[in-house]
């Protein structure tokens, strides 16, 4: 009866072993190659250091004026570049600047990587029957590993800091934009898309021309999240030596400092609605530049 | 007749029973959940059972619930690696009050916290004897973000040790000897900058406590400071507080742990002078033990296991610690 109530398992000792031979042959590869990954990443590594000076380095005025600019270019909103600007202000004011400023050059670079990755990936599975089944679960993996048990391999390879902050962030923050981006191209009107074939239209022009104007709406949304889910990994980056915002949150947690773990996190849910307002506002334009005009 | 020599028959075999138990008797022991303690309350079980003839019961437990326990109810009977800090004041009143009883302070040597270099790194640069030779080398240790700066990893965020750290950073002047601190965000974050550099052969010059498995796995060494503890004081009213609240730090070694082996009044009356000197007598040396966390870890031992394992392969640590009789009975039994 043993046999119903006990579930066959691999015994205690090979388990131990396969466990032990797994760890050991990727300590082994990561002692091999781990040198050159790393040198691999240190552009990015550098790039992210440099950013990160560059904006400690500059009057804060200028970044000021910079933001608030970037803000009302991108939503034509004076209103909105003003809340930007008072929120920075506040945020400078309780002493957040640099770690700031540490969180928007990560934020910043990881979400150009995302989108940079994830909207050609996006295109091929949508084109691409196969590409989709067979990436989809991994999107799905992604979205729902628990993140450490990625992360101390890629510690282990890379060490803590930055990259690996930045390959946790863009893992979590990639499928959005990947997801949408494909939705958006395969719900484009069939009858568009045969429209463009009655005019002769290449693919490149159809996907140009066609599919992605029409598809913006949805990229944009997948932009937008990839932004959210990029900020809401702050603190779990910190948990790997990344600076920024998310640093004094855990400090908070493990003291019970409500004040301070409030304040930073307030300062993240900030930068989320700035960003976020300003990255729909213009995706909505961008439309109303594409298509709106023509319609009126 | 026949009366007389049966009642001494039962006498004598009542007397013989007796005597097995009446060197010790039933008592409880706090088995802690962090694999040191665990691993030194299963070898006090053993031997204790084998060796005293106690019987033992175990209770989970962690430092304060366990303190807690002992203060209040007296149960259980023994703590075997009791991090006092934490629980100072009402631990000395209830030894002053005798309750409570110290049997052994600092169980295990070289136990406690500061600043570590892997053994590799003194090899290659005998030169660096204490943590004020390392300071003056900040070329050795070259951090990844500016490689003209050293790079000395601290401790997590939000750990005690945190503000410890960066006060002594401060006290050190390490800033202008060309020294970058670096958070490691967390216990994992730490553990893993330490096995990649030593995976590496890189250099790496942190925090770290003792006794852990990482510690001995690493063969990592405690750096003496190179100053002398500079008093309570500067410890307690500067270096453990946060930074605004601490305008002149002192360089200083690191504060002492203290660990004792507690025991409760029962414990010494049942237990009787064999087992109180037996704990007086059991220390634990600090290598040997990192290398039995490293084994625990390594083959995912528990508390039995490991205190088996240890028995056997450390017979010359543990025999002087018994008489020779018990030293027989408990190896018998293993």
């Amino acid at each position: 009866m043993d046999f119903l109530t006990e579930f066959p398992s691999l015994g205690k000792r090979d388990l131990r072993d396969l466990k032990k031979g797994i760890d050991g042959s990727f300590r082994e590869w990561s002692r091999t190659y781990g040198d050159g990954i790393e040198a691999f990443f240190d552009p990015l590594y550098f790039f992210l250091v440099w950013l990160e000076k560059l904006l400690i380095a500059t009057p804060w005025p200028l970044i000021l004026i910079i933001l608030a600019g970037l803000a009302y270019l991108g939503s034509r909103s004076w209103k909105l570049a003003a809340g930007s600007v008072i929120s920075f202000l506040l945020i400078g004011y309780f002493g957040m600047w640099k770690d700031m400023m540490a969180t928007i050059s990560l934020i910043s670079v990881a979400t150009l990587i995302c989108i940079a990755v994830g909207i050609p990936i996006g295109i091929l599975m949508s084109r691409y029957d196969r590409v989709q089944s067979a990436v989809t679960p991994i999107l799905d993996l992604m979205q729902t590993i628990p993140i450490f048990v990625y992360l101390l391999p890629v510690v282990m390879l890379l060490g803590i800091g930055r990259v690996p902050g930045l390959i946790a962030v863009c893992v979590y923050a990639l499928p959005p934009i990947i997801r949408l981006t494909n939705l958006g191209i395969r719900l484009v009107d069939k009858e568009i898309l045969e429209a463009a074939d009655a005019f002769g239209s290449s693919y490149r022009q159809k996907l140009f021309e066609v599919q992605l104007p029409l598809a913006l709406p949805n990229i944009f949304a997948g932009v937008n999240q990839t932004i959210m889910m990029a900020l809401a990994m702050v603190v779990i980056a910190s948990m790997i030596g990344v600076k920024g915002l998310g640093m004094p949150v855990l400090q908070a947690v493990q003291n019970q400092y409500l004040t301070l773990g409030l304040m930073n996190g307030l300062a993240i849910v900030a930068l989320a609605i700035i960003f976020d307002r300003v990255s729909q506002r213009y995706g909505q334009r961008l439309q109303a530049h594409r298509f709106g005009k023509e319609h009126e | 007749m026949y009366k007389l020599f049966m009642s001494t028959v039962v006498a004598g075999v009542l007397t013989l029973a007796g005597q097995a138990y009446a060197a010790c008797g039933s008592l409880s022991m706090a088995d802690m959940n962090w694999p040191s303690a665990t691993l030194m309350a299963n070898v006090d079980k053993i031997i204790l059972e084998e060796g005293y003839g106690c019987e033992i019961e175990m209770v989970a437990g962690a430092t304060t619930t366990t303190f807690a326990s002992m203060n209040e109810k007296g149960q259980p009977d023994v703590a075997a690696e009791l991090w006092i800090n934490a629980v100072r004041e009402p631990l000395f009143k209830a030894m002053d009050e005798g309750r409570l009883h110290s049997a052994r302070e600092m169980p295990i040597t070289d136990l406690g916290e500061g600043w570590w270099v892997p053994d590799y790194v003194l090899k290659n640069h005998p030169e660096l004897k204490t943590v004020l030779d390392i300071l003056e080398r900040p070329d050795l240790f070259p951090a990844k973000e500016d490689p003209s700066k050293g790079e000395f990893i601290g401790c997590p965020a939000g750990w005690g040790c945190q503000l410890s750290n960066i006060n002594l950073f401060r006290a050190f002047k390490m800033e202008d000897k060309g020294w970058i601190l670096t958070d490691p965000g967390s216990q994992a974050g730490l553990d893993a900058s330490m096995a990649k550099a030593v995976d590496r052969k890189d250099n790496w010059f942190g925090y770290y406590w003792a006794p852990t498995a990482p510690i001995g796995k690493f063969n990592m060494q405690l750096m003496p400071f190179g100053v002398p503890f500079a008093g309570a004081d500067n410890w307690d009213g500067c270096i453990a507080k946060a930074e605004q609240d601490c305008a002149d730090p002192k360089p200083s070694a690191w504060t002492k742990s203290e660990v004792h082996t507690i025991v409760t009044t029962n414990f010494k009356e049942t237990g009787g002078a064999d087992a109180m000197g037996y704990f007086a007598k059991r220390i634990f040396p600090g290598p040997i033990m990192n290398k039995m966390l490293v084994y625990m870890e390594d083959n995912q031992a528990n508390g039995p296991d490991a205190a088996i394992e240890f028995l056997i392969k450390y017979e010359d640590i543990w025999t002087p610690w018994v008489s020779a009789d018990v030293a027989k009975k408990v190896k018998g039994s293993l």
